[in-house]
């Protein structure tokens, strides 16, 4: 036990101490800091407090003064109080809460622009519209809305004109959708009023306010999206992969360097072909639990600090690291076995590929698998490994996460495939090492794997 | 308890249809310095793998410092691999205090690594990496780290290849140093040379087969070739007269001397009197077998 530590300590070491490993680790979250931290704080994405004139030409003379109602000062910062009102308690209210809340508010919503509705008569388009190119300034032009003389009674039954809209070159998007609404609000009440109805009683009886869902498990009532939970499945396959599959070709990586330089046979003057293969499976176990745990953390931080922890059931974690600790044995025996047996990377390729493949097969289909995870396919695939734990992930993350017994079955499945790649890369590994010369292929690593 | 450090018994290794070493018995006493010879190919890295444990045989028993296998007893040995490895980006004193503590040593690995490394005149290298040091500096390295545990067996496979003559004096007194402090020696080499010096039992490997298994002196005794070399003590002088003196088969030149040849009934001692009385000598010797020619012999 004492070399298989010493062996394991030094592997573990020698590897997160690489610019390699520092780059492809600690660079992506400094990446994301600053995509979720610092990038929003150096940038301004909010609307401008937006100044200026709104020309209104209509000729039915019933829509300028529903448009000045609505931008009315006092009526933009009720909608806008509405409108925040309903972000911060519905289903997103989690993605505007918490210290990134305020940005995302502003985001949405805007500064509140300060718009003066002006009518103007017909004749005096050509020039209104010359003044959206004018100078910029309090006073300036921002649009011109012609209302068409048959948008409020039609001339023709059930057809009705609309308007026209010219805006000042690059006016915010978010400033136009108000123009915009007004005009709509205004020439729809004026409709409504022709028609002989009381817009107000119109507008109560046709308001239904929009509820968010509530999403009933064993557990109680969550108001969690459903579209937001549907990423965690991919999410977790994602650990699972990245932690994997970088584990394991540093395992390989290393390996292969050990053997190319000659230094295996060194090493193995002070321990057995085993407590070389075991150290070295072990320290890089240990580099793949950093990545699992930093990537992890890192995750689990943002959920708390966008207040969003409610989407993860903390126990999934466990089972991601039980599948991560089995899914790596198998891929670290393998690659460990084929790491001994090749001289160069290059030739460790030719032999990794469908093994590869086979781990990206239910990466491939996570989106088939997390919309029916209780499929033929999705079931079969959580046993086979060593795709079953990133299937079983998918589908225990899912919105119908499988009975209990099929997990433990595909945990147990998934030990007895590590137990079978460890006697594997044991036997290969003890021939492999000292082998020079043309690389082995896939049968002739069977055949050290039955003689060994 | 035997008196054996290292026992072969028919032991077999084959790699695909080559057999490497065959039938191969092998008997190393405690404190013995025993030089392993053969040419390229005899069989000799695979042998001493095979001690190691790092291969193992096909056929046949095995045993080192009383254990079946070396595995059980590999913090007692030390071994220097005929090819050389080490961990390029590691420091040096990071590497060699690792290789003591795969090797059992716990008390200040750090303080015995600098020790050893003063000893060898690499003073200062602790914190260089392994990738900076020379072939030779490196050797040396690896050496310290299959001797600084202090092993009862020391297994070195061509340790003198690639040393220029001085890292070679250097390895060569580090040898015998080891070897008084009680150390079983076993070393391999293809320069025969380089065994007589040191050694005092010899096991000779050709093809996979031992053909010589003695010790240094009896080998010389019995491979005796029965001659004398001879210088006249008067440069180009006239060397027939040698030619007839009872119990001289031959004289004939060899470089700046003479070689003579006994015939079989001829008793060395008094032949180099009579040969003295003959011709007055500036140089006058028993001719040694060097191990070259035995191995010619044997295997011609």
């Amino acid at each position: 036990m004492r070399t298989i530590f010493h062996i394991a300590a030094r592997d573990f070491l020698a590897t997160v101490s690489t610019k390699g490993f520092i780059i492809a680790v600690v660079l992506p979250l400094v990446a994301y800091a600053i995509v979720l931290v610092a990038f929003p704080r150096f940038t301004n994405n909010q609307a401008p407090a937006v100044r200026g004139r709104v020309t209104v030409i209509d000729p039915t003379g019933q829509v300028h003064a529903g448009v000045r109602e609505y931008l009315r000062p006092e009526a933009v910062a009720e909608r806008r109080a509405a409108a925040l009102n309903r972000m911060t308690s519905g289903p997103m209210a989690g993605l505007v809460s918490g210290s990134g809340g305020a940005t995302a508010q502003n985001i949405v919503v805007g500064e509140q622009p300060h718009l003066a509705v002006i009518e103007r008569p017909a004749s005096a388009l050509t020039q209104e519209k010359a003044h959206l190119n004018g100078p910029r300034g309090e006073d300036q032009q921002l649009s011109v809305v012609v209302v068409h003389a048959n948008a409020i009674v039609a001339t023709e039954p059930d057809k009705y004109g609309t308007y026209d809209f010219f805006v000042r070159a690059n006016l915010d998007r978010r400033v136009q959708s108000e123009i915009r609404d007004a005009v709509h609000d205004a020439i729809v009440s004026a409709r409504v009023g022709a028609a002989g109805f009381d817009p107000k009683r119109i507008d109560v009886l046709t308001t239904v306010e929009r509820t968010r869902s509530i999403t009933v498990t064993e557990t109680g009532e969550s108001e969690i999206s459903p579209g937001l939970s549907g990423m965690i499945p991919m999410i977790f396959a994602l650990l699972l992969m990245m932690s994997v599959m970088s584990s394991g070709q540093y395992l390989l990586t290393t390996t292969v360097e050990e053997k190319s330089s000659r230094t295996m046979e060194v090493i193995l003057s002070a321990v057995s072909p085993w407590e070389l293969l075991t150290g070295k499976i072990l320290g890089q176990m240990a580099v793949g639990l950093v990545i699992l745990l930093t990537y992890t953390s890192v995750g689990v931080l943002s959920l708390v600090s966008m207040a969003m922890l409610g989407l993860l059931d903390m126990s999934l974690l466990v089972y991601l690291l039980i599948f991560f600790l089995i899914t790596y044995l198998v891929m670290g025996s393998v690659m460990a076995a084929v790491g001994s047996a090749v001289n160069e990377l290059r030739e460790a390729q030719a032999l990794m590929t469908p093994i590869t493949l086979s781990m990206m097969l239910p990466w491939l289909f996570w989106y088939q698998i997390s919309r029916d995870p209780n499929s033929t396919f999705a079931i079969v695939l959580s046993f086979l490994p060593p795709m079953n734990a990133f299937a079983m992930l998918l589908r225990m993350t899912s919105t119908a996460p499988p009975p209990m017994w099929q997990v433990w079955l595909s945990i147990g499945v998934g030990m007895a495939a590590a137990a079978g790649a460890l006697w594997f890369a044991s036997r290969v590994f003890k021939i492999g090492l000292l082998m020079h010369g043309r690389p082995p292929n896939l049968a002739t690593l069977i055949r050290w794997a039955r003689q060994g | 308890m035997t008196d054996l450090a290292i026992s072969l018994k028919g032991v077999t290794k084959s790699f695909g249809s080559t057999v490497a070493v065959r039938e191969l018995d092998l008997d190393v006493p405690k404190g013995s310095l025993c030089g392993f010879i053969g040419p390229n190919g005899a069989g000799k890295t695979t042998t001493l793998r095979m001690i190691m444990s790092i291969l193992f045989p096909d056929r046949g028993q095995l045993s080192v410092l009383g254990r079946p296998s070396a595995i059980d007893a590999k913090d007692r040995i030390g071994y220097l691999p005929e090819e050389r490895g080490v961990y390029r980006k590691m420091r040096v004193g990071a590497f060699l205090t690792f290789m003591a503590r795969l090797k059992g040593v716990n008390d200040s690995p750090a303080g015995r690594v600098a020790a050893w490394l003063e000893r060898v005149g690499l003073h200062g290298v602790e914190d260089k990496k392994c990738e900076e040091l020379s072939k030779g500096m490196l050797q040396k390295v690896q050496l310290i780290a299959a001797v600084m545990h202090e092993p009862d067996l020391l297994i070195l496979d061509e340790p003198f290849s690639g040393l220029d003559p001085v890292n070679m004096r250097l390895l060569r007194d580090l040898i015998l140093a080891e070897h008084r402090r009680g150390a079983t020696i076993l070393f391999s080499t293809h320069v025969m040379v380089q065994a007589e010096e040191i050694c005092d039992h010899i096991f000779m490997l050709h093809r996979g087969e031992k053909v010589l298994d003695d010790d240094l002196a009896s080998i010389r005794q019995r491979y005796d070739p029965r001659a004398l070399m001879f210088e006249p003590f008067e440069r180009g002088a006239d060397v027939t007269p040698l030619e007839g003196v009872a119990g001289v088969a031959s004289v004939t030149r060899d470089g700046g001397a003479y070689r003579i040849d006994l015939r079989e009934d001829a008793e060395p001692s008094s032949m180099m009197r009579a040969v003295a009385v003959a011709m007055a000598p500036a140089r006058l010797e028993l001719r040694r077998p060097s191990l070259d020619e035995i191995f010619i012999r044997l295997v011609a």
